[in-house]
């Protein structure tokens, strides 16, 4: 299963974007925790998108619900030279803690296009018994 | 949000007539047949502070009427506490004693949006299994093992958990709130060292740490420092899983509103 949302990058919309996530994470039985885990990590990895953003940008971001398993993809145009967002810094240990996979990549420009970058979190469905 | 103290504290003539039976209150032993009779005079005396409490957290979802009655809870708990030999005056105390009931109340009942009753139910029963549920399973449930508990569908149970997302306190209480977890965790600042040498921005954030409240900072640290989960955290902190969801939720908007502010 999978769904996308285009939207305006503008932090109006982030609220929107992680109760879609949260939603999706719920309806496929993740538990409480990795529910709002996921709806977090949405928070903050659509935060880093919207902040890189020049204005009047689009937030593209594609949802795909595997068996126990949410991928979440969002990208945003961004000037060209854009870096991806730090990942030594406190915003990219957060995402690390919430999501169990983590990555951004600068997206190669298409003819015509501007640059985009995008930033990828997956979540499992159930936390590892850890302790 | 903060009742202005200043605004009773000025009506204080209104009641110094009780000063004396406030002493002579405290001063009988508890068996006293005087003491009834005083406590009566006391807190019907002193019930327009409540009053006036009560009205500055009119309008916000809860009828005036529950609560004037918690925050008369609040009175009483005020009259019966205060021992005038520590040489505070009774408002310093009463008013404080008394908001803070209020404010518990809307920790425990505060719905920020009107909600229908079927859903605050609803929500209140799935809350009611997730201690036990996490113990059980070892990690939070799942929406279909509340769902099986509660013996419901698991499309309301999620519509439950939906609700809640309307279910908060007041963010500024939360963040203020005193931490009553039954464990000690101490000061996890000097402990981090180690972690934080792995963040580039630590110098920005060490102090945004360092000023946090204790619970706040806490919970922080046993999350994305020590990778603990919600369940875990609640159990440590002891607190519900939905209290350290919303505790990290406003301390981790703080602390990132900050350092970008910073950059």
């Amino acid at each position: 299963m999978s769904l996308e949302l285009y939207t305006t990058a503008s932090t109006v919309v982030i609220a929107t974007i992680r109760t879609v996530a949260a939603d999706l994470a719920a309806r496929a039985d993740f538990d409480l925790d990795s529910i709002d885990d996921l709806r977090m990590a949405v928070d903050d990895l659509c935060a880093m998108l919207v902040r890189i953003a020049p204005k009047d940008a689009t937030l593209r971001c594609r949802f795909t619900a595997r068996s126990e398993r949410i991928e979440v993809a969002a990208d945003v145009d961004v000037e060209d030279g854009t870096e991806p967002p730090p990942t030594r810094s406190f915003s990219w240990r957060v995402l690390e803690c919430l999501a169990d996979d983590v990555s951004a990549e600068a997206l190669p420009r298409e003819l015509g296009q501007r640059s985009r970058m995008r930033i990828t979190v997956a979540k499992n469905a159930a936390t590892a018994q850890q302790l | 949000m903060t009742p202005s103290v200043t605004s009773v504290g000025t009506e204080h003539g209104e009641y110094a007539h009780l000063s004396p039976l406030q002493r002579r209150y405290a001063g009988l032993a508890a068996d006293d047949p005087e003491r009834a009779r005083l406590r009566e005079q006391l807190i019907s005396g002193y019930l327009p502070v409540a009053e006036h409490i009560a009205r500055r957290f009119a309008g916000r979802g809860e009828p005036l009427d529950d609560l004037m009655q918690v925050a008369t809870v609040g009175l009483i708990n005020a009259v019966d506490r205060f021992e005038p030999d520590r040489g505070s005056d009774f408002f310093s105390f009463a008013v404080p004693t008394i908001t803070g009931e209020v404010r518990r109340y809307f920790r425990d009942h505060g719905w920020s949006t009107r909600v229908p009753r079927r859903l605050k139910d609803l929500h209140i029963a799935i809350r009611s299994t997730l201690a036990e549920l996490s113990q059980q399973l070892g990690r939070a449930p799942r929406p279909s093992e509340i769902a099986e508990r509660l013996g419901l569908p698991v499309s309301e149970v999620i519509e439950g958990l939906q609700a809640g997302e309307a279910y908060r306190s007041s963010s500024l209480d939360e963040m203020l709130g005193s931490g009553e977890g039954k464990a000690t965790l101490g000061e996890f600042i000097g402990g981090l060292d180690g972690e934080l040498a792995l963040i580039d921005d630590r110098e920005a954030l060490r102090p945004l740490l360092a000023q946090l409240p204790p619970r706040e900072r806490t919970i922080i640290a046993l999350r994305f420092f020590r990778q603990l989960t919600q369940t875990q955290i609640a159990e440590q902190v002891g607190i519900s899983q939905m209290h350290v969801s919303r505790v990290l939720r406003q301390t981790l908007a703080y602390l990132q509103e900050q350092m970008a502010g910073l950059d």
